[in-house]
């Protein structure tokens, strides 16, 4: 008998404890449990970071690839996977210590919770298209029915529109799966990228195009993304905090795993995939200005960063590669500290208006302290981390001396300037309206993770060597497509 | 005087441009019908219709099912199990996605009376 | 009513256009699936499958797929129907909470519906046991069987007013079922002869090949799938009948 870590563990663990769910009622531990579980996957995870960058893991699954599922654990999916865990352990150590809503302290909640974190391992981790397939749909179906979690009108409603939209994507997925299962007769990713050359272009162009708009729905990229603000408009913002940096995220790496690997020369869908990002960035920045909801508004300045995302991954650089993968992990550290400081904030005032936020520095000097430095992490201020990453991205750009997306970012980031300030003047005006509905005080405990968060923010901006070599190491990995063939098919 | 009709190609046409019509027929539904239940309705067409094209290009009339009974002892001459296999599993996706759904439909409409996706607009400004 | 509205306004005639279009286009670029696609992957995994098929001894090719070589699959599509019975729970509880449901009175299943039920309900309950059990050997398994099951209990709920399922219960089976099959799996990681997720452990001579007791560990993964599966679709009527005769009841 043997006993040893596997990638496996990743998915199996929390299946396992999500199905044993009834026992940890009983003995009422569901929220100790669902913190435990994400912050030891999270330990788990960083002390794997040594051996997997030596060598990837590659972990079979019954039959040994091409022919059957297999797990994939190099540097990019670890960096993934460790953002993913770590995220979890923080929302739910904030639902558990912050004294959240009951409904999400719940059976449901911790089950729907614990494996939307799992799904969006096992969509970062296999290497099947259509263990691919299943992943998205487990997180799907949780990200649906946490959306409609609360069971009042807005967020059922929230929940239908983003069930609707998901569900339509994942058939164009599914169609484009199947299209490329009878052009090729695999389902291994790094089979079919080998097989994909050889089948027609037209079709190369048709399958890519139903992938294209099912992940850019999902990935909530630009005209695929009506809904997104609805639903964050309408979920709980600890929720919203997993969709930002959580679920996109997962779709991101999907999106641009799958255009890397399958298309031996990138450049033939970079400009495609640069123009996509450029506009949702811009388009999304210019409707933030206009938001009179605090989520509403938070939810385009996520899909803003997720554009600038998209613009410096598709360049497919290494330098913005690396850049990326930095603001990748920078977005979801801000985006949950804003999405939960949102959640504080709504505790304490009956609605998230502009209108209704007047004066709140007085009776939260916490939060907005917070707000105001995530919104420079945001913006990309120094001594944050957003400077360091936005800065990476930048000097990928001029280094290949391509210089319309440095213009675009640095006009992005004006934009984010305006409405940001024009929030932190609000927070901070003399005159407060009071429309307050309780005041429990400022419990130090509902900011641990917040604080935590943002010491993180402020390290990785003084200190991003930290991180540098783990993600160039990163981008290399994801930009090797031949590398990844080998270790896979040999 | 039919016989044409048993070539791989001439059935694998019909069964193609048959599913492709269900496909598009789920589109418009999906594009065009405002009742919730409806929209469930035509997104389990279009589902239904990429199950279709996978069973039926990938199978060849003649072969048999992928299972040994009825005298037979080697799998040969059989139809592929995968594209079986695949379906299965997204069928029980498919249904488990729509009674998420439906429930979340039933339970809208007993908190507002509301039936249609355009008076949803509790979440507009 | 709906004869009175003209045919135009019945249909919406621009995407009605649209849609057309797209289907022509994308009917143009499917000529290629058939003029490419069916001689190509003779080569494919299927067929690679099908000749190493009798390394599991499994009679069925396609639950050897299923289970075996793409079992962790068939292990995420089980966590997909748990997290809908999940969501459906949830959705249904709470407003309806801790009160019994309440069966509408007027609404009473008529006999032949009872009579009918009662000769159905063991027919049904032995076939879908026995296409659990049967999963390797024919056209089967554990989704099916599983989901004949919660439709013979389905059919006692509607005939009987009286007749539910206990949700704690069914919880606790779900749970059982749900982390053995995740247990066995790693039972596979654990051994050495198979040192993989869900590897099948336990011996599998091919000589046993169409016994019901062969394959190893697939019939066993099958049944807890079959249970499962039966549990979570049976909690999913009884919430939802619970909802239906809970709001009728508000109604009268």
């Amino acid at each position: 008998m043997t006993f040893h870590f596997t990638p496996v563990w990743f998915i199996a663990i929390p299946l396992l404890l999500a199905f044993l769910a009834p026992l940890w009622v009983r003995w009422r531990v569901l929220m100790p449990v669902l913190f435990s579980a994400q912050f030891a996957l999270f330990a788990l995870a960083l002390s794997w970071l040594p051996t997997v960058r030596i060598a990837p893991v590659l972990e079979t699954i019954v039959i040994a690839p091409p022919l059957g599922i297999h797990l994939h654990l190099d540097t990019v999916a670890l960096l993934f996977v460790t953002l993913f865990s770590f995220a979890g352990a923080v929302v739910s150590g904030f639902i558990w210590l912050g004294n959240s809503a009951p409904h999400l302290r719940d059976r449901p909640a911790f089950i729907l919770i614990l494996l939307l974190i799992a799904g969006s391992n096992g969509m970062v981790l296999t290497g099947d298209i259509f263990n691919l397939y299943v992943f998205i749909e487990i997180v799907g179906v949780s990200a649906y029915a946490l959306a409609a979690l609360r069971r009042d009108k807005t967020a059922l409603e929230g929940g239908l529109k983003y069930l609707i939209v998901g569900s339509v994507a994942a058939i164009f997925i599914l169609f484009a799966i199947v299209l490329l299962y009878l052009q090729t007769g695999q389902l291994n990713i790094a089979a079919l990228a080998r097989a994909f050359a050889d089948i027609p272009a037209q079709m190369q162009l048709l399958i890519g195009l139903l992938m294209l708009i099912g992940l850019g729905i999902k990935a909530e990229l630009f005209p695929f993304n009506f809904w997104v603000p609805d639903i964050y408009r309408g979920s709980d913002s600890e929720i919203t905090a997993l969709y930002s940096g959580v679920l996109v995220k997962a779709f991101l790496f999907v999106l641009f795993h799958l255009t890397f690997i399958l298309l031996a020369d990138p450049t033939v869908a970079r400009n495609w995939l640069m123009a996509l990002g450029a506009i949702t960035m811009i388009v999304a920045e210019l409707v933030a200005l206009r938001q009179q909801d605090l989520r509403r508004m938070l939810a385009y300045s996520s899909l803003g960063q997720v554009g600038l995302i998209t613009l410096a991954l598709a360049f497919a650089s290494e330098m913005t590669t690396a850049g990326a993968l930095f603001h990748v992990i920078n977005h979801t550290l801000i985006k949950l500290l804003l999405f939960l400081l949102a959640a504080l904030m709504l505790r304490q005032f009956a609605s998230l208006k502009l209108a209704d936020l007047q004066g709140l520095s007085r009776t939260m000097p916490i939060a907005a302290g917070l707000f105001v430095l995530a919104a420079l992490a945001v913006l990309g201020l120094p001594p944050l981390s957003g400077f360091v990453s936005k800065l990476w991205i930048l000097k990928g750009f001029s280094a290949a001396q391509t210089f319309w997306p440095i213009a675009l970012i640095l006009i992005a980031a004006l934009i984010e300037a305006g409405y940001y300030f024009r929030w932190i003047r609000t927070f901070y005006a003399p005159t407060s309206t009071s429309t307050r509905i309780q005041s429990d005080g400022e419990r130090i405990l509902n900011y641990a993770p917040l604080l935590l968060i943002a010491g993180l923010l402020i390290v990785l901006g003084v200190m991003p060597f930290l991180l540098e070599d783990w993600l160039t190491q990163a981008a290399q990995a994801l930009l090797g497509r031949e590398a990844l063939l080998n270790a896979v098919l040999g | 005087m039919l016989n044409f009709l048993d070539t791989p190609a001439v059935l694998h046409s019909i069964y193609l441009i048959g599913s492709l019509i269900l496909f598009f027929i789920g589109l418009y539904g999906l594009l065009a019908k405002r009742h919730l239940l409806k929209i469930f309705v035509s997104i389990e067409i279009m589902e239904l219709a990429v199950y279709l094209i996978l069973i039926a290009i990938a199978t060849t009339s003649g072969e048999t099912a992928p299972i040994l009974s009825d005298g037979l002892t080697a799998f040969t001459g059989m139809s592929d199990p995968i594209p079986q296999a695949l379906t299965l599993t997204a069928i029980v996706i498919g249904v488990a996605v729509t009674a998420l759904g439906t429930s979340m439909a039933i339970q809208y409409h007993r908190l507002t009376g509301k039936v249609s996706v355009t008076e949803m607009t509790e979440l507009k400004d | 009513m709906n004869r009175r509205i003209p045919l135009r306004k019945r249909f919406r005639v621009h995407t009605l256009l649209l849609i057309a279009l797209c289907g022509w286009l994308l009917m143009l670029h499917l000529t290629l699936l058939l003029n490419h696609g069916l001689n190509a992957p003779l080569n494919g995994v299927g067929d690679i499958y099908l000749s190493r098929n009798a390394e599991t001894a499994s009679a069925n090719a396609v639950t050897t797929v299923v289970v075996s070589y793409r079992g962790f699959d068939t292990l995420g599509e089980v966590t997909v129907l748990f997290l809908a019975a999940t969501g459906v729970g949830m959705l249904f509880a709470g407003g309806l909470g801790a009160t019994p449901a309440f069966r509408d009175r007027n609404s009473q299943p008529n006999e032949v519906m009872v009579t009918g039920t009662r000769l159905l309900f063991p027919t049904l309950l032995l076939l879908g046991i026995y296409i659990v059990l049967h999963g390797h050997l024919s056209p089967g398994g554990g989704f099916q069987g599983g989901v004949i099951v919660a439709t013979a209990f389905f059919l006692r709920m509607i005939a009987d007013s009286n007749f539910n399922l206990d949700h704690a219960q069914l919880g606790w089976v779900e749970s059982f079922a749900g982390s053995s099959f995740v247990l066995f799996g790693m039972l596979g990681l654990v051994f050495v002869t198979t040192a993989s997720f869900l590897g099948n452990f336990l011996p599998h001579p091919i000589a046993a090949m169409g016994q019901l007791v062969s394959a190893g560990v697939i019939p066993l993964i099958y049944l807890f799938v079959g249970i499962k599966v039966g549990a979570e679709v049976g909690a999913i009527f009884q919430d939802m009948l619970e909802s239906n005769s809970a709001s009728s009841a508000e109604e009268h």
